[in-house]
């Protein structure tokens, strides 16, 4: 179809009008053969007969010109917007180029809008994404916060409850003391009575400095104070100490109660002696304890270098719920009812941690438990037993040989009539006081072979006593005997540290060995 | 020096920096407005390689942006010796759109040195795009870069790059 001659005349200027045309005729290498048209945006330079068109239009750089394409707004900085027809024809190619610059533009305001609204929507749902993450990690904070909450409400439980226990197991011992003391004391009591109301007393002291003990190591491993004394020391003794403790314990119930030690087990080991008894002394107790038919047994072995102690029971079990628990400060699991702090298997545990060692509970409710303990241990050089100490009698080596005298200072009077009953009994002569400041004159003034200083003394401290006393110039031992817990550095004001509760006999020979 | 002439597309989703990286290469300026592409531009900056005894003269067309090529962006990409695609870091569907770009150009033309530039990087603590995005970015299209148009951080280095293996493949094929 062909247009009217004066319409096609009319669109012809039209488009020369607005399109500026500019018609190139090139051959395969690029190069101008012919140009139609002068639009204003191409200088006459731009289009040089024979010259490689390229230089000039630079997006024909290697675009293929042997089929026909419409390349729309092509923009450079030179020329503005184009719109490029290709239009090969045998082995040369017209190029057709229309200035688009308007139409461009008007496309361009458009898009711009578009895109800017397709930036800002995603914009929008990144914020709101990050709003979504916001809420969740706030509804899992909260979740964290909920879960201490509860965690430190069961602590506080469990410390409330320890308090009401503690309350109850030293309410207990003390009225017995208190109690057996009162009918000690009436004039009517024969020496049966007072014979029993002194064990009885004794009994229950000893009940309450075990109670004692144990808060304290608990409180001590807590606050991560507790430190091993390590040395050599022969395992088949301890076995067999152990043993003989709990023997008595397991036939007093109708139990059966076996040792084994498996004969690869050094004899002479190196860890902490005190702290590896007290760990099979707690789970043989509870073993014991809890224990009604049937019995319990210890088995030792050696492995990687570490002693294996198995403590086996066929007592009631405990529950998979209740085993983490049990660890715990305070918890009896479902045993409740028993007697004592609950601080046991707590204690245990941190003591096995302590020695570098690993504990684990295996039990099935109804049939039984077993605890096994790992401890690494090095097999000391000597594996034989070191040579036997026979321990002298009380008075063997309690007793001055030559005329010492020993100062005491201690505000509690039961205290300083124990001490003085048995000093004078082991032939030291006495000096007796009850504040820092009578000690310290009394020192002076009568040159004691030795002070024994209790650090809870009225006055400036037994602590601050002894420095004073160190100042003034007295050489001799001055030994502490005390409840109190003391830093190293107060301990080593000191000659010697004892606490309370001590031994007598150990006291007198510690006594006797510094004045000697 | 022989001069060599290689086309050079650059593609991606729109608003991902196309046009800024382009302007940094060649003209060493970043302009923070955002101005829409429309069709395509055109520039050219040249690249002496002494050790080669080549001028490397680099035609840059820079592509509307778009997910999609329709055909007719197809006909701009004919006869590319390479193609940069971009993508915005702090858009991740950006990376994803490079996947399927890849793919429509794979099905269409021979497969020419490419790198991918994950642009933004001065906004990185924006970013959506993670190192898992960028390692299927880096299985699809082989080299990967993190830059930034606005402080030049990557450019020079990715671009360069493009253009030594768009002149070992001539080389190659000479």
């Amino acid at each position: 179809m062909s247009f009217p001659a004066r319409v096609a005349d009319y669109i012809q200027r039209e488009i020369l009008r607005d399109a500026q045309p500019l018609c190139l005729l090139i051959d395969q290498d690029y190069q101008l053969l012919e140009a139609w048209g002068d639009p204003q945006w191409c200088e006459p330079d731009d289009v040089r007969t024979g010259a490689d068109i390229r230089e000039s239009f630079e997006f024909l750089a290697g675009l293929p010109i042997d089929e026909p394409a419409t390349l729309k707004f092509v923009g450079s900085r030179r020329r503005g917007v184009l719109h490029a027809h290709l239009v090969p024809e045998a082995d040369r190619c017209f190029v057709v180029l229309l200035d688009a610059t308007a139409e461009h533009d008007a496309v361009q305001a458009k898009q711009q809008s578009m895109n800017e609204l397709r930036l800002m929507h995603a914009r929008q749902n990144l914020l709101i994404q990050r709003q979504r993450d916001l809420i969740s990690e706030l509804v899992e904070t909260r979740s964290e916060l909920d879960h201490h909450r509860q965690e430190a409400e069961r602590l506080s439980a469990n410390k409330s409850r320890f308090i009401a226990t503690m309350s109850h197991e030293f309410r207990t011992p003390l009225a017995s003391i208190i109690n057996y003391a009162e009918l000690a004391k009436r004039p009517d009591a024969g020496s049966d009575t007072m014979q029993k109301s002194l064990e009885t007393i004794e009994r229950s002291a000893r009940h309450l400095t075990s109670l004692v003990d144990a808060v304290l190591d608990d409180a001590s491993l807590s606050a991560g104070m507790l430190e091993l004394q390590e040395d050599a020391f022969d395992c088949y003794l301890l076995f067999d100490d152990v043993a003989t403790m709990m023997a008595p314990l397991a036939a007093e119930k109708g139990l059966s109660f076996a040792t084994l030690i498996d004969p690869d087990v050094p004899r002479m080991v190196y860890t902490d002696e005190v702290r590896l008894r007290q760990v099979l002394i707690n789970l043989l107790g509870n073993a014991i304890k809890y224990t009604i038919e049937g019995g319990a047994q210890l088995v030792a072995a050696f492995k990687d270098h570490k002693l294996v102690m198995t403590i086996a029971d066929t007592g009631p079990g405990i529950g998979e719920k209740d085993q983490q628990r049990v660890f715990e400060a305070f918890e009896r699991g479902s045993r409740r009812g028993e007697t004592g702090a609950g601080l046991g298997l707590t204690i245990t545990l941190r003591l096995v941690e302590l020695m570098g060692g690993e504990m684990s509970l295996d039990s099935i409710p109804g049939e039984g438990c077993t605890v096994t303990v790992q401890v690494p241990v090095s097999a000391h050089d000597s594996d034989s037993p070191p040579e036997e100490i026979a321990l002298p009698t009380l008075g063997d080596d309690a007793l001055a040989t030559s005329p010492r005298s020993v100062l005491v200072c201690d505000d509690d009077d039961d205290m300083i009539a124990l001490i003085e009953h048995y000093l004078h009994r082991s032939g030291y002569g006495l000096i007796t006081s009850s504040d820092t400041s009578d000690a310290i004159a009394k020192t002076i003034k009568f040159d004691p072979d030795l002070v024994l200083m209790d650090c809870n003394v009225p006055g400036i401290g037994g602590v601050d006593a002894a420095r004073v006393l160190r100042q003034q110039g007295y050489d001799k031992p001055i030994v502490a005997l005390t409840a109190s817990k003391l830093r190293d550095e107060e301990k080593d004001v000191f000659t010697r540290f004892f606490r309370k509760p001590t031994p007598m006999q150990e006291l007198l020979r510690e006594i006797k060995r510094l004045t000697h | 020096m022989i001069s060599i002439t290689s086309k050079i597309c650059i593609v991606g989703d729109f608003a991902v920096g196309k046009t800024s990286v382009t302007e940094r290469f060649v003209n060493n300026h970043f302009s923070e407005k955002y101005l829409t592409t429309v069709g395509v531009k055109i520039d050219t900056r040249e690249i002496e390689c002494p050790d080669r005894g080549i001028t490397h003269k680099l035609v840059i067309w820079d592509v509307a942006g778009s997910d999609r090529f329709d055909s007719a962006q197809l006909a701009y990409l004919r006869g590319a010796s390479g193609y940069i695609y971009v993508a915005d870091g702090t858009r991740a569907n950006t990376l994803r759109s490079l996947v399927y770009l890849k793919e429509q150009l794979a099905e269409l033309y021979d497969d020419p040195p490419a790198i991918a530039l994950v642009n933004k990087s001065d906004l990185h603590t924006d970013w959506e795009a993670n190192e898992e995005h960028i390692d299927v970015l880096r299985t699809q299209i082989g080299n990967v870069f993190k830059t930034s148009a606005k402080t030049g951080d990557g450019v020079e280095h990715a671009i360069d790059s493009l253009a030594d293996r768009i002149l070992d493949k001539i080389q190659q094929q000479s």
